[in-house]
């Protein structure tokens, strides 16, 4: 037993030495982030991978321009399980980074958190609301009830029915909210008798986004009601939405946080456009004021918009296209409200 | 007693009425509702009772895989690692062969995903007829594997090409209310029609029923009049699982057309209760799944008619039911004498 106890230790020591020279050795050949003249991005996933077509690999996106344009040294850390978002952070703060992005509204305690504790080092919370400014971290959000006034309005004039439908996320999470209130504003501004179905998946944070069934069930039976556009907010399972009207002749589609036109193939026969919020240029923005000494506190608005109409630019009228880009001029300047309130 | 007596699926009947009056008039005021709401909002009614029928597919499918196992005797938690895994192996089959097969690659992933469940239906029956294991932790193992394997396995951005569309059976679909919500369906919700009547058939109305039955209530007794026990708990926990597979493949196939971790969300669980609501009888789950349906497209209608009465206390019907079927209030539910125990010759 005695001998057994010792050689473990040995072996656990030994690994100790080896892990600490290989450390050693890789932060040698690369720039060292405490030292001025390197400027250093890190960035933690959500749960989920760095490629997943979405939120994680939009943010990337942006570090990766931050590499191209800004010369920065970057890297990420993808994170599995929803209690390592601290360890992960820790892992860039303990080799000095500058910058910090973490993506995700789960992610807003863990980095409030590195925020108080590393003063010295500046951070990123993408889709994080701050209640209160804190000098080193900048939450990036979007006024996603604006996407939805842009998606509303293009529903309404595509919809020959006169009923238009969303099938969402869940109100637990403020921006699905604000998306459904900005798409029905924007709808009713452009046809005040339109028809309007909208459900939220009945369900809790664990499955509403990730619930594609449920998604699909429920978009057939707003087709089956009439409604001729349809708009999926609410990940997986809004993506299930948005194939099941796919298979449907004479039916629209419209996507949300990215250009889903590319993240959900199957969803092309359908799909005429997504109301977007880019974070990529919002992550680069970010990134660079940090490196230019002028970065902001508190929440930092990046932009939102529809997405391109790809194939189905000819369907779409000039018409149609001067309207949105009226309300987009409108939205801007605040001639245009949505009357949604946080 | 009910040993293996001829007789048995008689008495049976003669009692369906007086034990099933409550479930009769239900079914009679539901009739009537339909109609009331029907006269009233043909399109809605419509709409709500086809996204029903929709909703319960999965849910049946995996009740009546629960229904086989436990009429030979073995419980069967397992059902929502099977369906998982079943959806996870039909989509990636019917993804890799989509180049070389085209469409059909469809089909050929509906018939792999079904047997990858029936391969979980082996496994459950090993652990839990051969090795006399507790058949809860065996159910338990399946549904840790499925999520793990699928979890493991899975990639972003695999897309199906396609999924399984509806058939309209012709004339019949032009049938107000009744042709939408039945004869306008994909090819796996006519098939699980078709087999809700199968498995009604093969538990009542066949021997291998009856000695399914007889091994459930007293695998003794079977076995002394000549009855191989063990391969009556093999078969059923198998053909169930099948089952449970097609109802993953249908998740993937037909119902979604690509696959997502943890897309089974519970319904695995959910066709336990349904079981449990249909007091182990294929046409009592249909009914119970029905309702089950039910709620999900009545609680999304709600929110479309902007009713506002939070969603949470709707999807909580069914399940407050399911209680009260399963506490004994609401008629009798009776489980089979030898379920969860395993069967040793000595």
């Amino acid at each position: 037993m005695k001998k057994l106890f010792f050689s473990t230790a040995v072996m656990v020591l030994a690994m100790i030495f080896i892990v600490a020279c290989g450390g050693g050795e890789e932060s040698a050949a690369e720039g060292d982030c405490s030292s001025e003249e390197v400027f250093c991005v890190g960035l933690v996933t959500d749960v989920g991978q760095i490629d997943d077509k979405s939120f994680n690999q939009s943010a990337w996106e942006g570090v990766q321009a931050a590499e191209a344009e800004l010369g920065a040294q970057i890297d990420f850390v993808e994170t599995k399980d929803a209690t390592d978002y601290l360890a992960n952070i820790d892992l860039f703060v303990e080799q000095n980074y500058d910058v910090i992005v973490t993506v995700g509204f789960a992610l807003g305690e863990a980095t409030a958190e590195a925020a108080a504790a590393n003063p010295d080092i500046k951070f990123i919370g993408v889709d994080q609301f701050q209640v209160e400014p804190v000098g080193n971290l900048a939450g990036l959000i979007f006024n996603e009830d604006k996407a939805g006034y842009l998606a509303g309005a293009l529903a309404a004039m595509l919809s020959d029915s006169g009923t238009i439908a969303a099938v969402l996320g869940t109100d637990l999470v403020p921006p699905v909210v604000a998306f459904k209130e900005g798409y029905e504003a924007g709808a009713l501004s452009i046809n005040p008798d339109i028809n309007l179905i909208s459900t939220y998946h009945p369900g809790g944070l664990d499955v509403a986004f990730t619930d594609p069934e449920w998604g699909a069930s429920t978009a057939a039976q707003a087709m089956d009601q009439g409604a001729d556009v349809i708009f999926g907010a609410g990940g997986i399972t809004g993506n299930g939405a948005l194939i099941e009207v796919a298979g449907s002749e004479g039916t629209f589609c419209i996507g949300v946080d990215t250009d889903q036109w590319e993240t959900v193939p199957e969803a092309q026969p359908c799909l005429v456009s997504s109301a977007m919020k880019l974070i990529t240029p919002g992550v680069l923005g970010l990134v660079t004021q940090a490196q230019e000494g002028s970065f902001p506190s508190g929440n930092f608005f990046g932009e939102v918009g529809l997405a391109d109409f790809h194939e189905f630019d000819d369907q779409v009228s000039q018409d149609i296209k001067d309207t949105l880009s009226d309300i987009e001029t409108g939205l801007g300047d605040g001639s245009i409200s949505t009357g949604y309130s946080p | 007693m009910a040993t293996a007596s001829p007789t048995i699926s008689q008495t049976e009947e003669k009692s369906f009425l007086r034990d099933n009056w409550i479930l009769l008039s239900v079914l009679g005021v539901t009739l009537i509702l339909i109609l009331y709401f029907y006269n009233q909002n043909a399109i809605v009614t419509t709409a709500v009772l086809a996204a029903a029928l929709r909703q319960s597919t999965p849910l049946v499918l995996g009740a009546m895989c629960g229904i086989l196992c436990e009429r030979s005797g073995i419980v069967n938690i397992g059902i929502e690692g099977t369906m998982l895994l079943s959806a996870f192996v039909g989509f990636i089959t019917s993804f890799l062969l989509q180049d070389a097969l085209g469409p059909g690659a469809i089909w050929v992933g509906v018939v792999i995903g079904v047997l990858s469940g029936g391969l979980m239906g082996l496994l459950l029956a090993w652990m839990s007829v051969t090795l006399r294991m507790d058949q809860i932790i065996g159910g338990t193992v399946i549904n840790i594997l499925a999520v793990g394997l699928t979890g493991y396995f899975y990639q972003q951005g695999l897309t199906a090409g396609d999924k399984l569309r509806a058939i309209p059976l012709g004339p019949l679909a032009d049938i107000p209310l009744i042709g939408r919500v039945f004869f306008d369906n994909p090819p796996l919700t006519y098939l699980t029609l078709l087999l809700i009547v199968l498995v009604h058939l093969l538990i009542y109305y066949t021997r291998w029923g009856l000695r399914t039955r007889a091994v459930g209530e007293h695998p003794r007794a079977a076995d002394t009049v000549g009855v191989n026990v063990y391969k009556i708990r093999y078969v059923n926990v198998i053909l169930g699982s099948c089952l449970a597979g097609l109802a993953g493949a249908y998740l993937t196939l037909e119902a979604v057309g690509s696959f997502e971790r943890l897309m089974t969300n519970g319904r695995g669980f959910i066709a336990l209760a349904v079981m449990l609501f249909g007091k182990r009888t294929p046409f009592g789950a249909w009914g119970a799944a029905l309702l089950f349906g039910f709620a999900t497209a009545l609680n999304t209608q709600l929110q479309f008619a902007d009713i506002n009465i939070p969603h949470q206390f709707v999807g909580l019907l069914p399940f407050v039911l399911t209680i009260l079927v399963v506490a004994g209030l609401v008629g009798r539910t009776r489980d089979p004498k030898a379920l969860g125990t395993a069967y040793s010759k000595e």
